[in-house]
């Protein structure tokens, strides 16, 4: 783990107004991410998890407040460089994985890097290498509907690697997941954390998936507690360890 | 695996939503392209119908001139009160003094007269059941009044300028006398060859059969050369016929003159027939145009509402697909362009299909939204008691029934610039049609696609 910030917040306030009532699901939030870190964020339902999340991904913008990526303020730019950030920077995963139907497994993964301007053969090469490192070698040509759920979320991470991203953001990957598939892919995550030093976030209901992350926290009343989780049991999804974490 | 391989599976994907959207727009885009040559090649057909009528109409107009300035003058006849059987027909002999040379002279020396035709007519007697005609038979003269010379030759041919010694005979009278084209035949006592015969009028019962031939020919045969039985008088201008025909009944007040009014009356008649043909004429063109047009815009309107729907519903789909996309980092020109293509993708597959049909069922959908063109004309003739009439005829070398259009004439065909034209046409409506869906799209905001729920 490096000294370098991925990430930066300051001040961060989100407020949605709808009509004169407005909600504030996130206020006055500071985080910092270093290159490498494996970060899990929890809370209760409407706490802001996919707010800050999709903050963090420039999909959304801040009220207020500062949002550092490497050393750019996003805050300021405009549409089509944010377009640019999360192209080259950012890797979505969706708790619905979000494969276009109509494309095999191979070509989610170049679609990616079609955005981003990758040429033809350079692009199905590194396509069918990512497919192989999430474990789907042989189901390259297998559209989305032809494969298991986990299947999919893999073909989901290895599109989110695609563009080698900053900062992989994945929102309640697990979600739609039953367990056997859920392990499958939180192994997958730390394993690429851990291997490749990709730095994660993510978003999750599930206490036996933050309990495999370093960093633990936990939003609250549009602010973050925070965790350092030393024990991180990899592998191990005992659910009572990450409970006692939060428990004062 | 590009932006073209994209749009198109995405519209593979949804079968049946494309398919129903591409028949439409296969229908509209036939028209598109079935419509301008279709258009064209109809108001071509009035459009030469239209010109006949203004051709004849000039002709007409000449004739009309030409009637108004002629006046024409004789000698009254004088009849036997009991007719006689001559060869089996009851003849009325009759008597019609000649218009010698001095009176000639007289009658061409009156100020304003410009032109003389002389007509011998030697009527039948107690000998001779026919009547001999002699008339000018130079170029000048035939163009000026067509009906000098027989109008229905059956056999053989007409008299032509420079004919002498030959002569045409009417049916009856061939049969009478046992000649067919090409024998000679004796008249008066001098040998003549027949060069055509003509066919038989039931007016000529009334005066006989004749037997036609050059004037001095007939001069010759009657011993009256320079004398002729009527002379048709050409006046310069139509404000001196009456000055003519003064100065005519001075010269002899015996003299019957007759001015051109009675023809004057049928040339105004035909003149108005012409016009109100016209009228149709003019009329189905712009009925064809205004059609066309109309249907054109429909077919337009039709196939840019078409697509406009299918891809907003396209959009609306897929909002979560678009939200993933922006979320990944397609530019707003990406997803514009996806969308713009899978329009125009659609548009293009119409078009092929289109352009199948029209080439073959150009004619019948073209009759089939299309009015009929005008097909016929008319053209100037005499009847054959020397009235005028119109003939009516149609355009090209197949005889048109009522109600039956003759389909190879009107067939627009479909040309590869027509094809070109239409996928020219399918791009642009595509672009233009698919343009909204596609900037919805494109303003599409990531974060709430995703809180979409499908
Ligand atoms: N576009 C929006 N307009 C108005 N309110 C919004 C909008 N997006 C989110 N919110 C509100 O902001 C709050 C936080 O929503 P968010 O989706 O971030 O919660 P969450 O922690 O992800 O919840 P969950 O665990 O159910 O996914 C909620 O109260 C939500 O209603
Ligand atoms: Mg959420």
């Amino acid at each position: 783990m490096s000294n370098e910030f991925v990430l930066k917040i300051e001040n961060l306030t989100k407020t949605y107004s709808m009509g004169k009532r407005c909600v504030s699901p996130l206020v006055d939030l500071d985080l910092e991410v270093r290159k490498g870190e494996f970060i899990s964020v929890m809370g209760p339902s409407g706490s802001g998890k996919t707010t800050l999340l999709n903050i963090i991904g420039c999909i959304d913008r801040a009220s207020e407040g500062r949002v550092f990526l490497g050393e750019v303020d996003v805050a300021g730019l405009s549409e089509s460089r944010l377009c640019k950030i999360r192209r080259d920077r950012i890797g979505f995963v969706f708790q619905s994985f979000n494969l276009l139907s109509y494309l095999n497994a191979r070509e989610n993964v170049e679609l990616a890097m079609e955005l981003a301007g990758k040429f033809g053969g350079q692009r199905r090469q590194r396509a069918l290498e990512l497919l192989s490192m999430v474990g789907l070698s042989g189901r390259e040509q297998h559209r989305p509907a032809r494969l298991s759920q986990g299947e999919q979320q893999r073909v989901a991470i290895a599109r989110a690697l695609a563009n080698e991203p900053a900062l992989i953001l994945a929102d309640e990957p697990t979600g739609n997941l039953d367990v056997v598939n859920k392990q499958e892919i939180v192994r997958l995550l730390v394993d690429l954390n851990e291997r490749r030093g990709t730095t994660i976030i993510v978003v999750t209901h599930d206490e036996a998936v933050a309990a495999q992350t370093r960093r633990m926290m936990y939003l609250k009343d549009g602010k973050i507690l925070e965790k350092n989780n030393r024990q991180a049991n990899r592998g191990n999804f005992d659910e009572g360890l990450t409970r006692e974490v939060f428990e004062k | 695996m590009g932006i073209l391989t994209r749009a198109s599976r995405s519209i593979q994907r949804r079968k049946t939503k494309s398919l129903i959207a591409i028949v439409a727009l296969t229908l509209a885009l036939t028209m598109i392209i079935i419509l301008p040559p279709s258009i064209n090649a109809r108001q071509n057909f009035t459009q030469k119908a239209i010109d006949h009528l203004a051709w004849n109409s000039d002709i007409l107009k000449d004739m009309v001139t030409l009637s108004a300035t002629e006046i024409e003058c004789n000698y009254p006849i004088t009849m036997n009160m009991a007719p006689s059987d001559v060869e089996g027909k009851m003849i009325w002999s009759k008597h019609q003094p000649l218009i010698n040379e001095i009176l000639r002279d007289s009658i061409a020396s009156i100020p304003d007269v410009v032109d003389l035709i002389p007509i011998l007519l030697d009527h039948a007697s107690n000998d001779r059941a026919y009547v001999i005609y002699g008339v000018p038979i130079d170029d000048a003269s035939i163009h000026k009044v067509p009906t000098l010379l027989p109008i229905n030759i059956t056999q053989g041919r007409n008299l032509q300028a420079g004919d002498r010694g030959v002569v045409v005979l009417d049916e009856w009278l061939a049969q009478k006398l046992g000649a067919s084209v090409g024998e000679t035949v004796t008249i008066l006592d001098h040998p003549f060859t027949v060069i055509g015969i003509e066919g038989q009028y039931p007016q000529y019962y009334e005066v006989g059969s004749r037997v036609t031939m050059s004037l001095p020919d007939a001069q010759v045969l009657v011993n009256a050369t320079g004398s002729a039985s009527t002379y048709k008088i050409f006046v310069n201008s139509v404000d001196s016929v009456n000055t003519v025909v003064t100065r005519l009944k001075n010269l002899d007040p015996t003299l019957n003159v007759v001015a051109g009014f009675f023809e004057l009356n049928i040339a105004q008649s035909l003149q108005n027939q012409i016009d109100a043909l016209n009228d149709v004429a003019q009329s189905n063109f712009n009925q064809i145009r205004i059609t066309g047009m109309t249907e054109m815009g429909v077919a337009v309107v039709t196939n840019v509402v078409v697509i406009l729907f299918i891809m907003l519903y396209s959009v609306r789909e897929r909002t979560r697909e678009i939200g993933t996309l922006k979320a990944m980092g397609a530019s707003t020109s990406k997803v514009l362009g996806q969308f713009i293509l899978e329009g125009v993708i659609l548009n293009v597959i119409a078009v092929v299909l289109a352009i199948g049909i029209s080439i073959f069922f150009t004619t019948y959908v073209s009759s089939l939204i299309l009015p009929t063109p005008i097909q016929t004309s008319v053209s100037i003739g005499w009847d054959p008691s020397g009235t005028l009439v119109l003939g009516h005829y149609s355009f090209g070398d197949q005889p048109i029934r009522p109600g039956q259009e003759s389909s190879n004439l009107i067939g627009a065909s479909i040309t590869p610039w027509v094809m070109l034209f239409g996928l020219g046409v399918a791009v642009c409506l595509g672009v233009f049609g698919s343009l909204y869906p596609a900037l919805r799209a494109a303003q599409i905001k990531p974060a709430e696609a995703m809180r979409f729920d499908e």
